[in-house]
């Protein structure tokens, strides 16, 4: 990034405008950080104020003559939250080890063989993303639960001896690795994709098996990238709370999550210890970024040269079709499966099962928990109050970050550092946590934001900030610097060069940045628990009051909406997506 | 002739409308007076926070729009310790949204009364003053305590609080946490109190399963998770309506009733429409329906109505002293999480 090019690029810009410039810079630099100030900095201090206090900042005003760090060291002491850190150390161990095995398995089968059919596959391999994790939950204890299970039912049904219970630590690792694999899967796809095969060839011509160079050229050369998707699908299900809410409860099995959950939801609450366990949470998370960062920091991506090449299929003969066979076996795990315990649940009017026979009895099923929540007017304000925010965070927070990103990765300007900094901060805050920091910071913001659309969409603006920068970060990294230096040349200011050659060019990435802020905004449940008001309802919630009202019926008729809109937005995004990449295309062809 | 005729028949029709008309003023009168009706048509709204199941709440405010459909009832619902932080956090901050406020725990709510405005319903009389912990604050919902079971899965049902303590219902049983709120508290505390020392110790000892609310227990009973357990009534009446296997019973060693806390913020933006939802909640007609539709019982001095399979005869309510469910609470509380395992 800092290659000559660019430096030459800085020193003649900086010539051509002068001290305007400078001073222009420094007050967009100013701006920057004000956003970021308010939207980061600002729910941060009161978070952290919250875990050295007993008070609650608004209530009882800021008093930091009560500042002190028993509340921090009670709370240290609690065996009970070390119980939570552990398990969720192991859950999330667990899970990515899953995670990897899966999702490098999948990046390779798609991108390196000739397996068949392998646009279903990569469409299964990303599919999870789109679930949210409570529905996954919900989903896998229909099928899991050691005594009413479906998959439990079907074993007896056959005859066989095998039992399965996913309320335990190996459901939450088994659930925990099967979704959270295409975080791995999308690092680890696009870099053997974007892998220089010559390296490969080398090493089978001095007489390596396909399967020795798998893993002394192939994978060794892509450790970055699996080592990014390793600790961002950790990091990822640190947060979580669906999945182990769901499957832990039963027994239960806490994790740092679901126990802040439960301290916000005791009579009385104890949310200053909340925010104290969130501080545990925090600083584990820092330091896997930390620790991302310095992995990625210290290695450059020299197998991505200029020249053209194919990315090498390898000819698998027969075994392609195991290899097939595993997408297959996949794509049933992680959707066929889910959706059909979903559908069951919806359509059937109590979850009573007591034998295969009785699971098709069609005198069992019907429509009424869906006329049940289409009769709550909730239902549909609540849909349309999601897609009302899911656009507002997208089209906001995707030009916030493409003004950091440009920022931080196309400009010198000093404190950019500070914005890349700042702007990654977030991703180490879990949501529920989050949520009440937002309240505390903004409920007394002057022209009633409180009770709008608009706090909602700035909190996830705020907590999707890192995932956003992140990904446009790519697209950024991709337009090489001579085109914008080519701009310059023929007199085009800053933001000339950005309407007429970035924006165009980035336009692929940035509808991509955007729907996948949309579909995080959409799916979004702990920032929105202490944000949404009578009017502005939002669907994550809506679903969590009916798991927690204790119908299943109900919650799995409301996933199923829930996922078949999400299917239809996402479809739709991408469809107007790929023209934009088309259209560009066509204008830089 | 016909003329005659007509007009007798106009006539007697203009009365009987008029009588008609008279009988649903009256009628409306036991909500409030013409102008409260008026003013409340004239907000046309309220913000309702509950800590009660949105999905029971939910029916409660058709029903009241049957009788008013000009005042749209907006709800905020979240479980008990959210929705105190909630209501402190916005009151601290001057933005209060609540038009009323209603929660399960009035320990909680006690130390707030002077946040509520004076209110007392038309029939304010009627009411059993130990259910009221603040003239401002009102037993809007009076929940009631049962034991429920599958009936596909149980074929020696229990019969009494103490059947449950039994070692052939080993990890057959459910229980709602004691740190979950208002309600469950009062359960602990006539478990303790009524039962036994000892009682908790000899539940816990089945290893029943834990929930954290009354609503996933209800729903994990009906799908054969667990087999039995206490659950408020409230929780399990509406699945065995709709035909679920379950069979509800109240024991005869007493039933813990547990009264809500509501009232009106002194801030309410609508505080006619307020009055007016309450004074039908608090109503015979309000309590009555809660009481046949959802399964409460009532804090009238006179119930209207008894949910199905309760007879007052037999069935012996309790309620909690107020003094002991402040006084009591942290230490108990703790106990019982120590006793059943439970990590808080």
């Amino acid at each position: 990034m800092d290659g000559l090019a660019s430096r030459r690029g800085e020193v003649m810009r900086s010539a051509s405008e002068g001290g305007r410039g400078r001073v222009g810079a420094s007050l967009w630099v100013s701006l920057l950080l004000a956003i970021l100030g308010f939207l980061v900095v600002y729910p941060i201090l009161m978070l952290l104020l919250g875990a050295l206090t007993d008070t609650n900042p608004v209530v009882d005003g800021i008093q930091l003559s009560h500042l002190s760090v028993t509340n921090f060291l009670t709370v240290l002491a609690n065996p009970n939250v070390a119980e939570a850190l552990a398990n969720t150390l192991i859950a999330c161990g667990g899970g990515t080890l899953i995670a990897v095995a899966v999702g490098l398995l999948f990046s390779w089968i798609v991108v390196r063989t000739n397996t068949p059919f392998k646009a279903v596959i990569a469409a299964a391999s990303i599919l999870p993303l789109f679930a949210p994790p409570l529905v996954a939950g919900v989903a896998w204890a229909i099928l899991g639960s050691p005594k009413t299970g479906l998959i439990n039912t079907v074993f007896k049904w056959a005859g066989l001896d095998w039992r399965v219970d996913f309320y335990s630590m190996w459901g939450l690792v088994f659930v925990f690795g099967i979704y959270y694999a295409p975080y791995v899967y999308m690092f680890t796809s696009s870099a053997l994709r974007n892998m220089d095969p010559s390296l490969e060839e080398a090493a089978e011509i001095s007489g390596a098996s396909a399967f020795a160079t798998l893993f002394t050229v192939t994978f060794p050369l892509i450790m970055p990238a699996i080592v990014s998707g390793m600790l961002l699908s950790f990091i990822v299900m640190l947060g979580i709370y669906g999945i182990p809410a769901v499957l832990g409860a039963p027994t239960n099995l806490s994790v740092l999550t679901t126990y802040i959950f439960k301290l916000t939801n005791w009579s009385p609450p104890l949310y200053n210890t909340a925010a104290a366990v969130a501080i545990i949470l925090m600083v584990v998370t820092g330091l896997l970024v930390f620790l991302q960062h310095k992995v990625l920091s210290g290695r450059s991506y020299t197998t991505v040269a200029g020249k053209a090449f194919r990315p090498r299929s390898l000819d698998l003969g027969r075994w392609r079709w195991f290899t097939f066979g595993l997408g297959i076996v996949y794509l049933l795990i992680v959707v066929v499966l889910p959706s059909l315990a979903l559908i069951v649940a919806a359509f059937r009017k109590f979850m009573f099962i007591r034998d295969v026979s009785s699971l098709f009895d069609a005198r069992q099923y019907s429509l009424m928990h869906f006329q049940s929540i289409f009769d709550n007017p909730l239902t549909m304000r609540s849909i349309y109050n999601s897609v009302e925010v899911g656009i507002i965070t997208a089209v906001v927070g995707g030009a916030l970050a493409f003004a950091i990103g440009y920022t931080i990765h196309r400009t010198q300007v000093t404190g950019r550092r500070w914005i890349d900094v700042i702007s990654t901060l977030p991703v180490a805050i879990p949501g529920l946590v989050v949520g009440v920091a937002y309240l505390w910071a903004w409920i007394g913001v002057p022209g009633g934001l409180y009770g709008t659309i608009w706090i909602l969409a700035l909190a996830f603006i705020a907590r999707f900030m890192p995932d956003t920068v992140k990904s446009l970060s790519t697209s950024f990294l991709q337009i090489h610097r001579e085109l914008e230096e080519a701009a310059w040349v023929c007199g085009k200011g800053v933001l000339g060069t950005i309407r007429t050659i970035v924006l165009p060019l980035a336009r692929p990435g940035v509808m991509a940045s955007m729907t996948l802020l949309f579909v995080l905004a959409i799916r979004e449940l702990g920032s929105s628990l202490f944000l949404y008001t009578s009017n502005t309802m939002v669907m994550s919630v809506l679903l969590l009051d009916y798991y927690e009202g204790g119908n299943l019926g109900k919650t799995a008729a409301f996933s199923l909406v829930q996922t078949v809109l999400l299917g239809v937005l996402i479809g739709g995004a991408n469809y107007l997506s790929r023209g934009a990449a088309q259209g560009s295309v066509a204008r830089t062809g | 002739m016909t003329g005659r005729i007509l007009t007798n028949i106009v006539a007697a029709a203009g009365i009987v409308g008029l009588a008609l008309t008279y009988g649903a003023s009256a009628q409306a009168q036991e909500f409030g007076s013409p102008e409260l009706i008026a003013a409340a048509k004239a907000e046309g709204k309220l913000v309702f926070y509950t800590a009660n199941f949105a999905e029971v709440e939910q029916q409660v405010i058709k029903a009241f729009n049957k009788r008013f459909p000009e005042i749209k009832v907006e709800m905020v619902r979240a479980p008990g310790g959210q929705l105190i932080t909630r209501v402190k956090t916005e009151a601290a901050a001057g933005k209060l949204i609540a038009d009323v406020v209603d929660h399960s725990d009035r320990a909680l709510m006690q130390p707030m009364a002077d946040m509520f405005q004076d209110y007392a319903p038309p029939n304010a009389a009627d009411y059993n003053p130990d259910a009221q912990i603040a003239p401002q604050l009102w037993p809007r919902a009076t929940l009631v305590w049962s034991i429920a079971y599958n009936t596909e899965l149980v074929k020696n049902p229990p019969k009494t609080w103490m059947d449950l303590t039994k070692p052939e219902y080993n990890k057959l049983t459910g229980q709602v946490i004691a740190p979950s709120g208002g309600t469950t508290w009062t359960r602990v505390m006539f478990e303790r109190q009524v039962l036994g020392e000892d009682y908790w110790a000899k539940q816990a000892a089945t290893r029943p399963v834990l929930y954290p609310s009354g609503a996933p227990m209800s729903d994990s009973l009906v799908r054969g998770e667990i087999a039995m357990g206490p659950l408020l009534y409230n929780a399990i009446y509406p699945k065995q309506k709709d035909g679920a296997p379950i069979q509800i019973f109240f024991p005869p060693e007493g039933a813990p009733v547990n009264p809500y806390a509501t009232g009106i913020p002194k801030t309410a933006a609508h505080p006619n429409a307020a009055k007016l939802f309450l004074n039908w909640c608090l109503s015979k007609e309000g309590q009555t329906f809660m009481i046949k539709e959802l399964g409460n019982l009532t804090s009238l001095k006179v119930p209207p109505a008894f949910p199905e399979g309760f007879d007052p005869k037999v069935v012996k309510v309790w309620f909690p002293k107020f003094d002991d469910y402040v006084k009591l609470h942290t230490a108990w509380v703790a106990e019982w999480n120590k006793t059943y395992g439970y990590a808080q």
